[in-house]
């Protein structure tokens, strides 16, 4: 059965076969660099070094957020 | 010059630098250097999904400059409580420069949700750093709540108006216990120095330095501004007269009287 995450309020479809398993992979699969990503999954905060345990399911919130120039 | 102490962080530099707005990375990076600063701010934001681009904190050496995320975008105090959350969950630095704007016109400041939100992220144990308006009322209610510094506005953010506010920051100055920053609105270096001989503790400057036409000589010229300005106001600024008062001596003309 295929999923839906919304990331950053885009709902995405994920077939089975690419469905991450944990917040760690779906950073890989978007080939975004972690140590420059801050998460947030159902609106809690996941610190860096549990990106690797967070495991993901169908239907979730997902934020990713990063440092940009700013006064 | 004295230094500054924020927090009991010490900074020998009084001028702190707004990371937006640059042609570049390595255009920030060199005013930065140039401009002396020990404190830069930061924004966060949504990561564009299609285009996940370079992490700019890799330009910031952060063994010499403080990082100040701030909570701009928030337009109440969940929204700011939720950034400063994320902004030390992204960094590990507990300082926060707490902005709260919901008008997205003048971007003016919502004192009642910042004080809100400082009340909140002071337990929570940042290191707050507000950006209000020149309201003193205000300002002494921040103190009283922990925050580290109060920032006024000069004028509205990126307008580059400079002190128009400079009766009620000159109250604020009076009356604050904690560092007051000069924040939004500084246009040119003479309003940083401006600013600064009233016995601002610092300024915060960022579109004037990183629109003009050459950012890395002009965060140069806010540096030597900055310092000018503080210099004047240890070394004191003597009273104004309405009349002239001569500055050569009155006897001994050539002339009979």
């Amino acid at each position: 059965m295929s999923w839906t995450l919304k990331i950053n309020g885009t709902p995405q479809t994920f077939e089975p076969s690419e469905q991450p398993a944990t917040l760690a992979d779906l950073l890989k699969q978007l080939q975004m660099d972690k140590a420059a990503v801050v998460a947030e999954v159902d609106g809690q905060v996941v610190p860096r070094e549990h990106f690797a345990q967070t495991v993901l399911r169908d239907g979730q919130s997902i934020e990713l957020i990063r440092f940009v120039g700013g006064g | 010059m004295d230094s500054l102490v924020i927090a009991g962080k010490s900074f020998r530099s009084r001028l702190f630098i707004g990371t937006g707005k640059f042609a570049s990375t390595s255009v920030m990076a060199a005013a930065i250097e140039a401009s002396g600063t020990e404190m830069v701010t930061v924004a966060l934001r949504r990561v564009d999904i299609q285009n996940p681009c370079d992490d700019m904190l890799s330009a910031i050496d952060r063994t010499r400059y403080q990082l100040l995320p701030n909570t701009s975008g928030a337009r109440d105090a969940a929204e700011a409580v939720r950034l400063a959350r994320l902004a030390r969950a992204a960094s590990g630095i507990h300082w926060v420069k707490l902005e709260v704007t919901p008008d997205p016109y003048y971007l003016l400041p919502d004192g009642t949700e910042t004080l809100k939100a400082a009340e909140t992220l002071v337990k929570e144990g940042f290191v707050v750093l507000p950006y209000i308006h020149a309201d003193p009322v205000l300002a002494k209610r921040l103190q009283e709540v922990g925050c580290a510094t109060v920032m006024p506005l000069a004028s509205p953010i990126g307008s580059n108006q400079g002190m128009r506010t400079k009766d009620s920051i000159a109250i604020i100055i009076e009356q604050a216990t904690v560092p007051v920053v000069v924040d939004a609105g500084l246009g040119a270096p003479s309003h940083a120095a401006e600013a600064m001989e009233m016995g601002a503790d610092a300024v915060l400057v960022n579109t004037a330095i990183a629109t003009a036409a050459d950012p890395v000589r002009m965060a140069a010229a806010f540096k030597q501004a900055v310092e000018a300005g503080r210099l004047a106001y240890e070394a004191g600024l003597p009273p104004k007269s309405t009349t002239a008062q001569a500055s050569s001596p009155l006897t001994g003309f050539l002339r009979n009287e």
